[in-house]
């Protein structure tokens, strides 16, 4: 397990951000071209298809454009937040929350061939499984372990203390091991 | 001791993300090993799927769409209730680099949008196409679309030459050209261009008038016109079987023209060199008393050209 690179330092990000702010428009395409994967990925565990993944993202980059001028505190925690709200929003929308069902469709698209079929499945449950955790649990597995954010940087990002975002951790990785111990089937086309 | 646990893993899987494994980080909590192993296997696992990523397409249509926002966002600001371009709609503004416009960027007709260049080109192609045609129009003959662009090419050099020397060369070689149509529409029709003759006598004529020929060209440029005069008279001399009997006359007229040209030249050119050997003094004459003691002894263009007249 390694951390994932930042490729932006705290101080760089922050000079980038009083640019966009200032009305420059590359330094607004740089900071989403930069975000734009992230929240992708942040994005893409939490809903059903690539196509709405790409769309709350796009979303997100606009509603950071349009919202810009008003931003104060930690950058990437306010993205995320507004991420959050959106995926929010879209479940509200559709009144289906946390559906189940892994599209196909992200399973051709994640499939590594070096990987071993057997492998891709448990890569595919495991993502399955996670699709099982609470809103917030989610959020705090895919910051942490996909994005490598600090236990610090998270709590901004979700509005608690470090402790809570521990704490969560902690009952996301557990409710994890209980679906695999138990031998849980997963279903692929529930609505909880 | 639940919230030791949370802590506990919390610090074993910042030591795996600097590179520790699962057995080292659990080492130094032995009495929580059974229940922080399978969390961080859990975890590593986690770590290890591979990450989505997003389509080149969704990324560019996202910066596009920031783009358009940008643009609607400073037309508010700057020109209240102004529509935007169409265009402006679709393009982001400057800054955004999209992966999809980057290689349109090297497409070659982008250089056209610059008004400086399509200038550049616009006045590049029109001297072309002028150079062009006026090299075609050289070896036009009188019929021709292009002859007048030829006459009017060398009334404008005549115009843009500004010393009398020049001028005097230029009318050689228009009698030169004349001479040459002549002969090439009498190939092609077998018919004497009486004007394109006239022309050729008079352009010699007026090349003899140039009078404010410097000293010290004099005399090249009497050798050059004694040449074209031997020239002119050859060629009409060759020409005169092919034309009709009723031409002939005029041809001979001309050609008498071309000798008593020769003989005047002959002679001033004698004088000129009697002057040079007996009056020393004259090489500091001024150069208008040398025009004007050369004046009254040119040639008379005669009796015997009634049909130049």
């Amino acid at each position: 397990m390694k951390s994932k690179a930042k490729d932006l330092t705290d101080e760089e990000l922050h000079q980038i951000v009083e640019k966009a702010k200032a009305k420059d428009n590359r330094a607004l395409g740089r900071l989403c071209e930069h975000f734009y994967s992230k929240i992708y990925r942040f994005i893409y565990y939490r809903v059903n298809s690539i196509e709405d993944a790409e769309d709350l993202t796009s979303e997100v980059c606009l509603r950071v454009v349009k919202s810009l001028p008003e931003q104060k505190g930690l950058f990437y925690a306010w993205i995320f937040r507004i991420a959050s709200n959106l995926i929010t929003d879209y479940y509200c929308r559709r009144a289906v929350r946390s559906n189940v069902a892994i599209n196909e469709d992200l399973v051709e698209e994640m499939a590594d061939e070096k990987r071993t079929t057997t492998e891709l499945l448990e890569q595919q449950e495991l993502r399955q499984a996670i699709k099982h955790l609470t809103e917030e649990q989610q959020q705090v597995i895919v910051l942490k372990f996909i994005e490598g954010y600090e236990t610090d940087e998270i709590a901004d990002m979700v509005g608690k203390s470090a402790g809570a975002v521990r704490a969560i951790q902690f009952r996301a990785l557990t409710a994890l091991r209980n679906i695999f111990a138990s031998d849980m089937p997963i279903r692929k086309d529930k609505t909880v | 001791m639940e919230q030791n646990v949370e802590l506990l893993l919390d610090i074993c899987i910042s030591e795996m993300q600097k590179g520790k494994s699962i057995d080292e980080c659990i080492a130094n909590y032995p009495q929580y090993a059974n229940q922080l192993k399978p969390l961080l296997q859990l975890a590593e696992q986690i770590e290890d799927l591979p990450l989505p990523t997003s389509s080149f397409e969704a990324l560019s249509s996202a910066l596009i769409n920031i783009g358009k926002e940008m643009e609607q966002d400073t037309a508010a600001i700057e020109i209240p209730g102004a529509l935007v371009p169409s265009q402006r709609d679709v393009l982001p503004p400057k800054g955004f680099a999209s992966p999809m416009k980057k290689w349109k960027s090297f497409f070659f007709l982008n250089i056209f949008r610059k008004p400086g260049i399509v200038w550049a080109l616009s006045i590049f192609l029109l001297f072309a196409v002028i150079f062009s045609a006026t090299t075609i129009s050289a070896n036009s003959v009188p019929g021709n679309i292009l002859y007048p662009l030829k006459l009017v090419t060398e009334k404008v050099k005549f115009l843009l030459t500004f010393d009398s020397y020049g001028k005097a060369e230029l009318r050689l070689r228009f009698s030169d050209n004349r001479l040459n149509e002549l002969v090439t529409i009498l190939q092609q029709s077998n018919k004497l261009d009486t004007t394109l003759l006239k022309d050729m006598l008079d352009e010699a004529k007026l090349a003899l008038s140039e009078n404010k020929i410097p000293v010290n060209k004099a005399s090249i440029f009497s050798d050059k016109l004694s040449s074209v005069n031997a020239y002119q008279k050859a060629v009409l001399e060759n020409i005169r079987p092919e034309v009709q009997t009723s031409d002939r006359q005029i041809i001979d007229e001309a050609i008498n023209m071309c000798n008593m040209r020769s003989r005047w030249m002959r002679r001033m050119m004698d004088e000129e060199h009697q002057e040079q050997f007996y009056e020393p003094d004259s090489t500091h004459q001024t150069d208008t008393q040398h025009r004007k003691k050369s004046k009254p002894k040119r040639m008379q263009w005669g009796p015997g050209c009634d049909w130049m007249e």
